[in-house]
């Protein structure tokens, strides 16, 4: 080992001695800077990846239209299905409705799904809040948890349903017959804790949804679901390439790219103001590297009329700093993943502590705090403390290698 | 080929104190053959300290001109003058300035590793202890060590690098007068047998008389005394 480097070590961790003062504030500020950017940034990229599990979830990975009615949705969902990555398809049809409840209306998005499919009732049963899934029938409507509590809907309520195709007719008809809405029963209440899709959507039968938008055997699309571990992007792509035109496969991603966008920039916002945490920590190291020049300047003119180089000296306190900055990384680290791994009774505590409910589930529909560890983002966050710590530590070896020796030596 | 491994010619130095010009050094002549020893004696502030360093190659004299083995050292540069001092230089200070944080033995290893004369460096300053007498002392820090422990583990530290001058600053001044006979003993000692060059700065009259040429430095002129 070069001796300026193992001077730089016995300088941070002398012989004997417990860890120094100066070491341990500098350390201790990168290692806090460093777990909470893991922290904050592992639990931002869990509600982000929970977030994207339950938007795939309830929207598919991808949706086929044509831009109007899929008239034989059964030889689309024949071909699609023969699609190499396809696990599963479904046919739906959606649009806006009048939704009437002691005179109070409401305009929400109803989406109707093929009750053919167990995946898609044992997916359904499992967001509900309210209500049994067995009975959802053709003449029965799900709510969503915003949509019920707006109105004040619960299970076994009946309301009444409009279409703008009911308008059409009566308009065609010069008035001669009467508007009859649909009735229909609340057959239970889910949430999916995608907001999109509880403050505003209503779930009913592809059969129902048939009857009041006059589709006959039609839909409005197919619904796809890729094999695990397949790119959708990818795979849609190959879709729409083999469907042809007029059929277009679009994403999830596609269709919620502005919401995916703001939960990317919000994690981008997050990590810009915590790294500030690390770089007031560099400063920190600055000052106590400039203190640890000062206070061995006797030390530097000796290692120069011992023959050491300017560089060298300046590579002894800047090698300080990448150790400071490795050291407060390797800790960062440690600490950042033992908080994940407690998160769940951290998080309790603080709620007794505070006296508020600890239940995720009431604000987030998670039950837990939800993590999810991106490699690249731990790449960037100890490089870039590295970096920090680096050219913190510059200042100080720029100044060391500048002494001349024998103003060194004669220092008081 | 000079027959001076060290040499000044002609060597001055002044200083700014505030609006005062101090002239320390007004044309300093030196000469030091290989394997033979001098001191420099003076008054307090009389520029022995200064005229050491410049020897050194520490610092740069602002007229004249220092010689290492014949050749002038103006004109290098900073970073190539302490290479070249690493490998031909030892020196040995009043304050002895050990390292805090290392070992006895370390600081032995360090001036090896600083010059760059890196084998059997371990095994060399080991012996080099053993010849200071500190053999059983080699893993304690300077902190437990007396003054005259630590200075001699300075010397060894010094003379780990193999130089070919020693330049001692004082290095009796902080030792009472048993201890600082016994270093002054040693220190002859290693230079005559390893035929170590040695300036040594003194106020101590008997060890300058030790010496083979004793210069007095008065009023920013050397002389043989």
């Amino acid at each position: 080992m070069p001796w300026y480097l193992h001077i730089a070590l016995r300088h941070l961790f002398p012989q004997g001695k417990r860890f120094p003062f100066f070491t341990l504030m500098s350390v201790t500020g990168v290692s806090l800077g460093v777990a909470l950017l893991i922290i904050v940034i592992s639990v931002f990229n869990g509600f982000g990846h929970e977030i994207r599990t339950k938007i795939a979830d309830t929207y598919g990975d991808a949706r086929i239209t044509n831009g109007g009615i899929i008239y034989d949705p059964d030889s689309l969902v024949n071909f699609v299905e023969a699609h190499e990555g396809v696990a599963r398809t479904t046919p739906y049809a959606n649009g806006v409705v009048m939704l009437l409840f002691r005179n109070q209306p409401l305009y929400p998005i109803i989406e109707g799904v093929d009750m053919r499919s167990d995946e898609e009732l044992e997916k359904l049963a499992s967001y509900m809040t309210l209500g049994e899934i067995d009975d959802f029938d053709d003449d029965s409507i799900l709510l969503s948890s915003g949509f019920a509590s707006q109105m004040g809907l619960i299970p076994g309520d009946e309301v009444d349903l409009y279409t703008p195709l009911m308008g059409l007719k009566l308009k065609q008809s010069g008035g001669d017959e009467v508007l009859l809405p649909r009735l229909l029963r609340v057959a239970g209440i889910y949430q999916t804790g995608w907001q999109r899709a509880d403050e505003n959507t209503i779930i009913g039968s592809l059969r129902l949804m048939q009857d009041l938008y006059d589709l006959g055997d039609g839909a409005h699309g197919i619904r796809v679901q890729f094999a695990d571990g397949l790119d959708p992007e990818a795979e849609a792509f190959a879709l729409t390439q083999s469907l042809g035109r007029p059929y277009y496969a679009r994403t999830w991603m596609d269709s919620q790219s502005e919401f995916l966008s703001v939960l990317e920039f919000e994690k981008r916002m997050m990590f810009f103001l915590l790294f500030f945490i690390v770089i007031v920590s560099a400063f920190s190291i600055t000052s106590s590297l400039l203190i640890s020049v000062i206070r061995k300047t006797r030390e530097i003119g000796l290692y120069r009329s011992m023959g050491a180089t300017s560089r060298q000296v300046s590579a002894c306190f800047c090698f300080q700093g990448l150790l400071i900055g490795v050291t407060g990384t390797i800790l960062g680290f440690a600490l950042g993943f033992l908080v994940l791994a407690f998160r769940t009774q951290i998080t309790q505590a603080i709620s007794s502590i505070m006296g508020v409910s600890s239940s995720m589930k009431e604000i987030y529909a998670f039950s837990y705090l939800p993590v999810h560890i991106v490699p690249f983002d731990l790449v960037v966050i100890s490089t870039l403390s590295m970096l920090v710590a680096v050219l913190a530590g510059l200042i100080p070896a720029i100044r060391a290698g500048k002494l001349k020796p024998v103003e060194a030596l004669r220092s008081e | 080929m000079s027959e001076f491994i060290l040499e000044a010619r002609s060597v001055q130095r002044s200083f700014e104190s505030g609006e005062k010009h101090i002239e320390v050094l007004r044309g300093v002549d030196f000469q030091l053959k290989s394997g033979q020893s001098a001191s420099i004696q003076g008054e307090s502030g009389s520029g022995k300290s200064t005229l050491l360093n410049l020897l050194a190659g520490l610092d740069l004299p602002d007229g004249g001109d220092v010689l290492w083995e014949g050749q002038s050292i103006a004109g290098r540069s900073g970073d190539a003058l302490s290479i070249l001092r690493g490998s031909q230089i030892g020196m040995v200070f009043q304050s002895y300035y050990l390292v805090p944080e290392l070992r006895a033995l370390d600081n032995v290893m360090l001036g090896g590793r600083i010059s760059g004369r890196i084998e059997k460096l371990e095994k060399r300053s080991v012996e080099l202890l053993e010849r200071v007498g500190l053999g059983d002392r080699m893993k304690s820090l300077p902190s437990t060590l007396s003054g005259g422990e630590r200075q001699r583990v300075a010397i060894a530290r010094a003379m780990i690098s193999n130089p070919r001058i020693l330049l001692a600053d004082e290095p009796t001044g902080n030792l009472d007068e048993t201890t600082g006979d016994s270093i002054m003993n040693m220190l002859q000692l290693m230079c005559r047998e390893d035929s170590v060059a040695l300036v040594l700065v003194t106020h101590n009259t008997t060890y300058a008389s030790r010496m083979d040429d004793s210069w007095l430095l008065k009023q920013g002129i050397l002389e043989l005394s």
